[in-house]
């Protein structure tokens, strides 16, 4: 403080990879960011306004191709919201499944955000044992479902594949390595120091502040609010498997790395829980093109927190009104909120700290407000420059 | 599952006897969710009652719909994260304005920018309507979610000013 000029510093855009590429100004004095103003929208895609004028099938594929990480919380979403319209439910083993899914999910998207935070903070061994650690869980979704990314098991009426029993001794044994290894992760975590170094203590986001802002998911929990959509909202099966809520009082990056840690320990859980207990049935139910006039709210808990799907039909083949809000954009007035006070060299790990999908946010220009000079820095340049200046502070 | 029917109920008896003729329809379609339609004036009326007397902190996002001469909005709270309240109020497209509920609930200040952009909605006390989502260079006055034009048009449009669509 006291350096007397406030700098301007654009952060982003390019950032593709979500339904909100962001782009972040901040005002910086000296080395410490007093305001921050979101701009969203680079890779707005028009969904919504899409899916209109798309037959209530062709959109299950639209609503998958919402997001790259978590594309099955989407279908989930958007399949229970037309079900629900229809007045149609989906068999009980196709719940089953949907769980198992949708937790497999959980743990690829949170290994990844565990490796990127990794990333962020320099620490590249541990990125690149958390990605070879996350092949298992990849694998066994493609072992499901036949694709890594876009797993096409939702459908309107129920699951378009099944899991049969001989399926089952193979993802217990990625499971069991999983939970080794993630168990071990915990572990590195609480002991090295670079980690805590770089995490305790910064981006703070007190209780008070994360409910008023109307903070979702990790990030919310991570700040000691008990509130997950799959106990407070139960879907599919989630009223019937047995979990945790997983909270920590820390506040800071290192809660919401704890907090997803131990998420992943009780997605496996659920998972051994849900194949012990798949009901014998159908997986799908047929169900009509036509959907009847009506509206809906639809809520998942996707990996990054509370996801909600509004739909409005009119009686025809295709959707009056469909709205869709993923988790990210609830976390962003939240994440700007912990950005203030924090130094430059802190932004990629507070950003990462939300877990928005971070892969292409690659250009950054510093603006001096006075001279209006610029100077276009890669997020590259940023992470070794943060890296440089946490060595000699 | 009866015991949470009545606490639907519950919240729409009190909304009802606060807001009066202010509530036009109240309906609870299933457990957890309680929609209610209520007159445009009584919005922030509404939404105070909502978190000072019945502790709603949470709003999951907000709707917007055009439904012709009208634009419908559906405020989408959650009660302790579980029930869904969805307030809705319509304003008539010859005045669209409706006041902000920001100070009231500081988690709604990026959805009704959204809303803005998207529809064209000023909400009257918000303390920055500038654009979130649309791009710098797309037509003043061309709300992508109207129902006026189709995907193909608004791309047309929007390429004759100049703009990348």
């Amino acid at each position: 403080m006291g350096y007397g000029s406030i700098v301007r510093v654009p952060f982003g855009p390019q950032h593709p990879a979500l339904k909100e590429p962001e782009h972040f100004t901040f005002e910086v004095e000296g080395d410490i960011i007093v305001d921050v103003k979101p701009r969203l929208g680079y890779n707005h895609r028009g969904i919504e306004k899409a899916m209109e004028v798309r037959t209530y099938i062709q959109n299950i594929y639209l609503a998958e191709r919402i997001c790259g990480i978590c594309s099955d919380a989407h279908t989930t979403c958007y399949c229970q919201a037309i079900e629900e319209l229809l007045g149609v439910e989906a068999p009980p083993r196709a719940n089953y499944i949907r769980v198992i899914i949708a937790e497999l999910e959980r743990i690829h998207s949170h290994l990844l955000w565990v490796g990127i935070a990794a990333h962020e903070i320099g620490f590249d061994t541990l990125f690149m044992h958390i990605w070879r650690d996350r092949e298992t869980v990849m694998d066994i979704l493609e072992f499901v479902s036949g694709n890594r990314v876009h797993y096409a098991m939702n459908t309107i009426g129920g699951v378009r594949r099944d899991i049969p029993s001989d399926m089952a001794p193979k993802i217990r044994k990625g499971l069991n390595f999983l939970e080794k290894r993630i168990k071990e992760l915990i572990k590195t975590v609480q002991v090295d120091p670079t980690i805590r170094e770089r995490t305790v203590n910064v981006g703070i986001l007190k209780p008070k502040d994360a409910v008023e802002l109307c903070d979702v998911g990790p990030t919310l929990r991570a700040s000691g609010i008990k509130n997950d959509v799959r106990r407070d909202d139960p879907y599919a099966a989630y009223g019937e498997v047995p979990f945790n809520v997983i909270t920590n009082d820390g506040c800071d990056v290192y809660a919401r790395i704890i907090v997803r840690c131990q998420e992943m320990l009780e997605s496996i859980n659920m998972i051994r829980y849900a194949l012990d207990n798949l009901p014998s049935g159908m997986t799908r139910v047929r169900v009509p093109m036509v959907v009847p006039a009506g509206e809906v709210v639809s809520r998942v808990e996707a990996p990054r927190g509370e996801l909600i799907h509004y739909a409005k039909s009119n009686g025809t083949s295709k959707p009056e009104r469909y709205k869709v809000r993923s988790p990210t954009l609830a976390n962003i007035p939240a994440l700007c909120k912990m950005l203030l006070g924090q130094h430059v060299a802190d932004i990629p790990i507070v950003l990462a700290g939300i877990d928005p999908c971070f892969a292409c946010m690659d250009r950054i220009a510093i603006i001096n407000s006075k001279t209006q000079e610029k100077k276009t820095i890669s997020f590259e340049e940023l992470r070794r420059y943060a890296q440089k200046w946490r060595k000699i502070h | 599952m009866k015991r949470q029917m009545s606490i639907e109920n519950e919240i729409i008896d009190k909304l009802k006897e606060a807001l009066r003729e202010k509530v036009l329809e109240a309906s609870s379609p299933r457990f957890r969710r309680v929609f209610v339609k209520i007159k445009n004036d009584a919005l922030r009326e509404a939404v105070a009652f909502l978190t000072d007397k019945l502790g709603v902190k949470h709003i999951s996002t907000i709707t917007g719909i055009d439904s012709g001469e009208e634009i419908e909005l559906i405020y989408h709270f959650a009660l302790q994260g579980a029930i869904s309240i969805s307030l809705r109020t319509i304003i008539p497209k010859n005045s669209l304005t409706i006041p902000s509920i920001v100070d009231l609930v500081p988690g709604a200040i990026l959805y009704e920018r959204e809303v803005h952009d998207m529809l064209g909605v000023i909400f009257e006390g918000h303390p920055d309507l500038s654009r979130l989502i649309l791009p710098e260079d797309w037509p003043e006055g061309l709300y992508p979610l109207r129902k006026e034009y189709s995907p193909e048009e608004l791309r047309k449009m929007v390429a004759e000013s100049g703009g990348e669509a």
